[in-house]
């Protein structure tokens, strides 16, 4: 998991910490399941199933560049306190918005494939944030410091 | 910054993002990617364009058949706005120095009919979030990341109009 060893090449340890995101969220999402019925539910096992198979990409790509893929933790302490639906869909949210943010960390990568990948994944998961949030936002996957304040024209 | 007097538009995209805090890596590549000025203002602008031209799509719908959807439209225009002033602050322009920025002009053929202007409006976010994604690979890190992140936001309000339409 640790080891940020200068010869690690940069593509490879945003792909790691893209995996380490998507770990957290494949396990967050069986406790956003768990707390929600009907169509909510049906939605959280489909987006369950999309990080899924994005931690399967991640650790192909991995793999191909001669990279061990760092390892799911036994368990996670969740961001939210969960015991309700609302609940869930927040935890939902805080997921993607993690993942959103290690995706952008893909996209900075010089590699133009794992740049792509990276943007796509992160629209995907500003779609589900969305769909999760009940509304939109301007900047997916940036922090708010990163934004400089807007001029007056 | 001031170190490049001959040149009459830099970006200020290292200053404006700093990647570390996005990822915990790659701020190298961000300061290598900064001398090459030129074409990244060519990716912005075009990239302004396309939301000066955005945004004049939404007044015009919403001054026509969009008027009924109006709560929907405004909030997705509201961060159109703010992609639009994040794209802008990244050019440097100096004192008096002309800004070619244009205003957009209201887009001819903009449907009256409320279900063709939405799906006109998520056409048109559906196309300007790839055009995004396809200027990727030509950007420096920091700008690609807010190009990647405008693209994810465009694309999150296609359901939006969808829902709206369906109403």
């Amino acid at each position: 998991m640790s080891g940020g060893s200068a010869a690690v090449p940069a593509a490879t340890r945003a792909l790691q910490a893209a995996l380490a995101a998507e770990h957290a969220a494949v396990y967050g999402y069986g406790v956003v399941g768990a707390y929600l019925t009907g169509t909510s539910r049906a939605s959280a096992t489909s987006d369950w199933l999309a990080h899924e198979l994005a931690r399967d990409a991640l650790e192909a790509m991995l793999r191909s560049r001669g990279a061990q893929p760092v390892a799911a933790a036994a368990g996670y302490q969740l961001p939210v306190a969960v015991k309700t639906a609302p609940e869930a869909a927040q935890l939902a949210v805080t997921l993607e918005d993690r993942v959103a943010a290690a995706y952008l960390g893909l996209v900075a990568v010089s590699v133009t494939a794992i740049r792509q990948f990276g943007a796509q994944q992160l629209q995907d998961s500003a779609l589900r944030a969305a769909a999760w949030r009940g509304s939109t936002v301007a900047f997916p996957g940036l922090p708010p410091s990163s934004l400089a304040a807007p001029r007056r024209d | 910054m001031a170190a490049h007097p001959t040149r009459r538009v830099v970006l200020a995209a290292a200053v404006a993002l700093p990647l570390a805090a996005v990822s915990g890596c790659g701020g190298a590549d961000v300061l290598a990617a900064l001398p090459h000025a030129a074409p990244d203002v060519a990716l912005l602008r075009s990239a302004i364009a396309a939301e000066e031209l955005m945004i004049a799509r939404y007044g015009a719908v919403l001054d026509g058949a969009g008027a009924a959807v109006a709560s929907a439209l405004e909030p997705l225009l509201a961060e159109h706005r703010a992609h639009l002033a994040q794209l802008r602050s990244r050019l440097v322009v100096p004192a008096g120095s002309p800004t070619p920025s244009q205003r957009a002009a209201v887009p001819a053929g903009v449907p009256s009919a409320q279900g063709a202007a939405l799906a006109y409006l998520r056409d048109a976010e559906r196309t300007a979030a790839a055009a995004l994604l396809a200027r990727l690979g030509h950007a420096p890190a920091s700008l690609a990341q807010l190009f990647a992140s405008i693209s994810a936001s465009e694309a999150t309000h296609v359901p939006v109009l969808d829902q709206a339409a369906a109403r």
